[in-house]
């Protein structure tokens, strides 16, 4: 079953001779349980590519459907109930809440879905930061920030995570760590990852890699053997 | 690059037009009101002091006493210009046919205006022998009098027709006080009648006194010649030397005067710190969301200064474009204000002059809180460390539970994202005192004034209704025997008269001199009320009960002994003070009438009737009837009265409803800066909130509830600050003319806070729309960039 279906995707900002086409007319289908990489240059539409899905923003025309919700006929209270229940966003700056507790961040979305406090617990678990539960943004390190933002995306369990330049703001054994994190979403709980990143190493890591170039979908290519996290160079 | 400077400098403050349109507005308010009042104080003194040089206003008037002595040792003063006398009575006059009342005669010579304290013709003409009396010009609005009409003046042999040759201003009776003790005059029960001179030579010696008029040179010490003469007038047995700024309506008009100079003071203080906080604020914010640029700038070769100066300007610029519209503002509304109070208070001739300096005044106070609301943020940016700047890195802000979840155990289980609140509330700890210092001013500016609506209210009620218990006061055309009054008790529609002394004294202290009213009651009298620390006592057999004002001013306390000297009945005695009354209004002195009696040598001093009416009397069919009646001469309502004053507070609520809404106005601008920044800082914050699914409506609920609790702390010193800064306002006022004390009632902080609560509820709501607005995925993708 596809998790995520796109025909003819159209994503076009401004109006006119100033009017730019950010995505021109992408097919995509990812089956559940996939780790997609996306790659591409900067301007090339993968954050527009994540957007859409996601449903921050509006598709100029197409269809897309997603977890079997079709997008296209949704209003913005629509795409806001849709995201509470079918997504995890995973941004490259992980916009904790610096007043509330790692245990807090993940809580603040597990309340929106009505999961209780031992779900948030276990999903600090999960990405390895029960110890850290208690502590404050400013006490955890970049890496530890990006896994609590991890988990509260996954907190909801989402059937989709949409991750954006995860590893931009960190060093390399932490990039890796998250890196090791979000695969494990997908193998073991079976959730589908669509990574977006400008780092073609990454790539290695995708059950498929799609590139795009200028806003259309230059390939997709599966890989035979994902790279492991440790593997990965950059 | 310092020209590439402004126009980013530009740009920004184009940007965030709306966040400095509203320091604009609130520097604005504070230097129109300074300009305001400060030109309006100038302008009312001009008038005054224009008016007292046109009609050559006595510089001292002395009452009573040996009047030729008086004259002579003055004309041997130097520094003396001039010296001229007059006679002054109070006798009952009849107006319009039948309204009975008491009228000042103040006498002015037969052959042309006085030398001294002369009249101001608004219509008619000068008296002569076919029109002997001037009508002064309140009085004769409020009865229509005009040239040609008659009234009655109470002579010794019956009732006197006097013709009206016209109607006339007075410096001296501007505000047409009977006394320092009844400063609020009533239309209905007292007016001044210039007449000729020989119109008073009829009138009861009892009832007339011979004044002193003297006027001073230039350039004397006027303060040593008002000691001079006042030690003369006493020598001389005078009753009273009252100097030029004491004259009952220079004084209330001086009350008036002093408001505005401490207004003028208060406006540009309280909205230019406000305003400072607001800009403090917004460029704080600014110079955060910056950094990258800043360090961009240091490390392409732009040196500290520059980056300072860069910022600071934005404070100047802001207070520059406040000053250029509030200083011009502010002289347009100095005019408005003086023509608005001199028409209504009859004032003549209005002075208003343009005054350069009280702009200049105004543009320096409006570019020092510019500059003085930027320094730190600009030294902020200046001291930037380039690399660290341009990593583009916002400081998270630090975490931690609140000291309220530590004291509130249970509040540690709250959800989440009410936790957030409670502790955004402390977040960003300069905005959090900022907005504090912003919610304090603003509570402090409503409270002020709300305070003293509620305290004119307390204090009119308390005269009126608690120390003031008659309805009404008669004087009779003969003594107020006991048949007299009892007569009149008969009257249908009374239901307790009593005869009462009111006498013309003076009270002196080994140190000091006091001119007022002496009021002679029965002991158990229930016609008026003596609030001694707060309770009602009765009034002594012997002993003299003073107004509170007097213990300072003649430096006596309970049980000292006064001297008191009744010039018309011939007492002079020494009494021991029995204590002090709180009144609002005026400052008397209060005996016993059998004391007085007995101190005159047995003759009755009664002089007046004070009465009570059954429930059921009307007041207005009570005075038609009682001043029907021969044996009353005058009649004074005392609900006529209370409604002058409460009219004259009209205009006063008017002036506090629009320092009110400024209040607010401020209050929301500051706000609205703080909240502004708040939401502004956290864009991303909210955006990934947005992107998990949380509901635009719940977002702005939890910023809302943020913003309000941000608000309530400063609500708490602002109540706080805002009683002690009322009750020193008040406090300036206090004189043996008004004698202010703060009362706020418990409904006021209620409304103040729910004032401050909605104006930021208000303010917040442009905030929030562009919560509404945010495009969660232009947050997304530039924080991705």
């Amino acid at each position: 079953m596809n998790v995520i279906d796109l025909h003819a995707v159209t994503r076009t900002y401004g109006e006119g001779p100033t009017a730019v086409r950010a995505l021109r007319g992408v097919d995509l289908q990812v089956e559940q349980g996939e780790f997609i990489v996306v790659l591409g240059p900067s301007g090339s539409g993968k954050t527009t590519l994540l957007n859409l899905i996601g449903g921050i923003e509006e598709a100029t025309s197409g269809g897309l459907v997603v977890d079997g919700i079709d997008l296209s006929q949704m209003d913005e209270d629509g795409r806001t109930e849709f995201r509470r229940s079918h997504v995890g966003f995973v941004f490259q700056f992980f916009n904790l809440i610096p007043t509330l507790t790692a245990l807090e961040n993940v809580q603040l979305m597990a309340e929106l879905v009505g999961r209780n406090h031992d779900e948030s617990l276990a999903a600090l678990d999960a990405v390895g930061l029960a110890d850290r539960a208690d502590h404050f943004p400013g006490m955890l390190s970049g890496g530890e920030q990006q896994r609590v933002a991890i988990a509260r995306a996954l907190v909801k369990q989402p059937p989709l995570l949409l991750v954006d330049e995860p590893t931009g703001s960190l060093d390399l054994d932490t990039g890796r760590q998250v890196l090791n994190q979000l695969r494990a979403v997908a193998d073991r709980d079976g959730r589908t990852v669509l990574l977006v990143t400008h780092n073609a190493a990454i790539g290695g890591m995708g059950d498929k890699v799609v590139r795009l170039h200028s806003g259309e979908l230059a390939s997709i290519r599966p890989n035979e053997r994902p790279l492991r996290a440790e593997e990965v160079e950059w | 690059m310092v020209s590439i400077l402004n126009r980013k400098l530009r740009r920004d403050l184009r940007l965030r037009r709306s966040q400095f349109a509203a320091v604009i507005i609130t520097i604005v308010l504070g230097i129109a009101l300074f300009g305001g009042s400060y030109d309006a104080y100038q302008n009312l003194t001009d008038s005054y002091h224009q008016l007292f040089v046109t009609l050559n206003t006595a510089d001292m008037t002395i009452a009573g006493g040996q009047t030729d002595a008086i004259v002579q040792a003055a004309k041997g003063v130097s520094g003396v210009a001039a010296v001229t006398t007059r006679t002054v009575a109070d006798i009952p006059v009849t107006v319009n046919g039948d309204h009975k009342m008491v009228g000042r005669l103040v006498g002015i010579p037969e052959s042309g205006q006085p030398t001294i304290d002369k009249v101001d013709i608004l219509s008619g003409a000068y008296p002569d022998a076919s029109a002997t009396v001037l009508i002064e010009q309140h009085m004769a609005k409020h009865f229509d009098l005009k040239a040609g009409d008659t009234i009655q003046v109470l002579g010794p042999d019956g009732w006197m027709t006097e013709r009206i040759a016209g109607v006339a201003a007075s410096a001296e009776y501007l505000w047409p006080s009977q006394s320092r003790q009844q400063i609020i005059p009533s239309f209905d029960d007292f007016g001044i009648v210039f007449a000729d001179e020989s119109l008073l030579t009829d009138v009861p010696a009892t009832d007339a006194h011979q004044e002193v008029l003297i006027t001073y040179k230039s350039n004397v010490d006027r303060t040593g010649l008002d000691r001079l003469l006042e030690d003369f007038a006493k020598n001389n047995g005078a009753s009273n030397a009252t100097p030029l700024a004491d004259l009952p309506s220079n004084a209330a008009l001086s009350e008036d005067l002093a408001g505005f100079q401490e207004m003028s003071l208060m406006f540009p203080l309280l909205f230019l710190a406000a305003a400072g906080m607001a800009t403090y604020v917004l460029l704080t914010r600014l110079v955060l969301s910056q950094r990258g640029q800043i360090g961009l700038l240091m490390a392409s070769g732009f040196r500290k200064r520059s980056v300072f100066g860069h910022y600071l300007r934005y404070g100047l610029l802001a207070g520059a474009v406040g000053a250029v519209i509030g200083a011009p503002l502010g002289g347009v509304l100095g005019g408005v204000i003086s023509r608005l109070y001199t028409g209504a208070l009859s004032v003549p001739a209005t002075v208003i002059t343009a005054r350069w300096s009280t702009a200049l005044i105004g543009v320096v106070f409006a570019l020092v809180a510019g500059a003085l609301s930027a320094l730190a943020p600009a030294m902020r940016a200046a001291k930037l460390i380039p690399a660290q700047a341009m990593r583009g890195l916002v400081p998270a802000g630090k975490g931690g539970a609140t000291w309220v979840e530590r004291v509130l155990p249970p509040l540690r289980r709250l959800p989440a994202r009410w936790k957030s609140v409670l502790r955004g509330v402390g977040r960003n700890r300069n905005r959090t005192i900022s907005t504090v210092i912003g919610v304090v001013l603003a509570v402090t500016l409503i409270l002020t004034f709300w305070g003293m609506i509620d305290s004119t209210q307390v204090l009119l009620n308390r005269q009126f209704d608690e120390v003031n218990r008659q309805n009404a006061q008669v004087y009779l055309t003969g003594q107020a025997t006991p048949d007299a009054v009892s007569k009149i008790a008969a009257e249908p529609g009374v239901a307790h008269a009593e005869a009462v002394a009111d006498l013309s004294a003076s009270i002196k202290s080994a140190t000091s001199q006091y001119h007022t009213e002496l009021l002679g009651f029965q002991p158990n009298t229930n016609l008026h009320s003596f609030l001694v620390g707060g309770h009602d006592v009765p009034l002594p057999q012997s002993g003299v009960f003073l107004g509170t004002s007097l213990e300072k001013d003649l430096g006596i306390k309970v049980g000292d002994t006064v001297t008191i000297d009744v010039p018309d009945v011939n007492i002079h005695t020494t009494q021991t003070v029995a204590g002090f009354v709180d009144e609002p209004l005026g400052t008397y002195a209060y005996m016993s009438l059998p004391e007085l009696t007995t101190l005159a040598g047995g003759t009755n001093v009664a002089n007046t009737v004070y009465l009570t009416y059954t429930p059921s009397a009307q007041p207005e069919t009570m005075r038609n009837d009682l001043s029907a009646l021969p044996s009353v001469a005058a009649f004074i309502d005392s609900q006529a009265l209370q409604s002058m004053a409460r009219q004259y507070m009209g205009l006063f609520y008017a002036f506090v409803g629009i320092m009110l809404a400024l209040g607010g106005i401020m209050a929301f601008a500051l706000i609205y800066n703080t909240i502004s920044a708040n939401i502004a800082e956290r864009a991303s914050e909210v955006a990934m909130m947005r992107a998990g699914g949380i509901a635009r409506r719940t977002i702005s609920r939890l910023l809302t509830a943020e913003n309000v609790l941000l608000t309530l702390i400063g609500v708490i010193p602002g109540l706080l600050f805002g009683y002690v800064f009322a009750y020193y306002g008040l406090a300036v006022y206090s004189s043996d003319l008004f004698k202010w004390d703060l009362y706020i009632r418990p409904t006021t902080y209620v409304f103040t806070v729910i004032a401050i609560i909605i104006a930021a509820l208000v303010s917040q709501r442009p905030v929030l729309r562009a919560v509404q607005r945010l495009d969660v995925a232009t947050v997304v993708r530039e924080r991705s960039l």
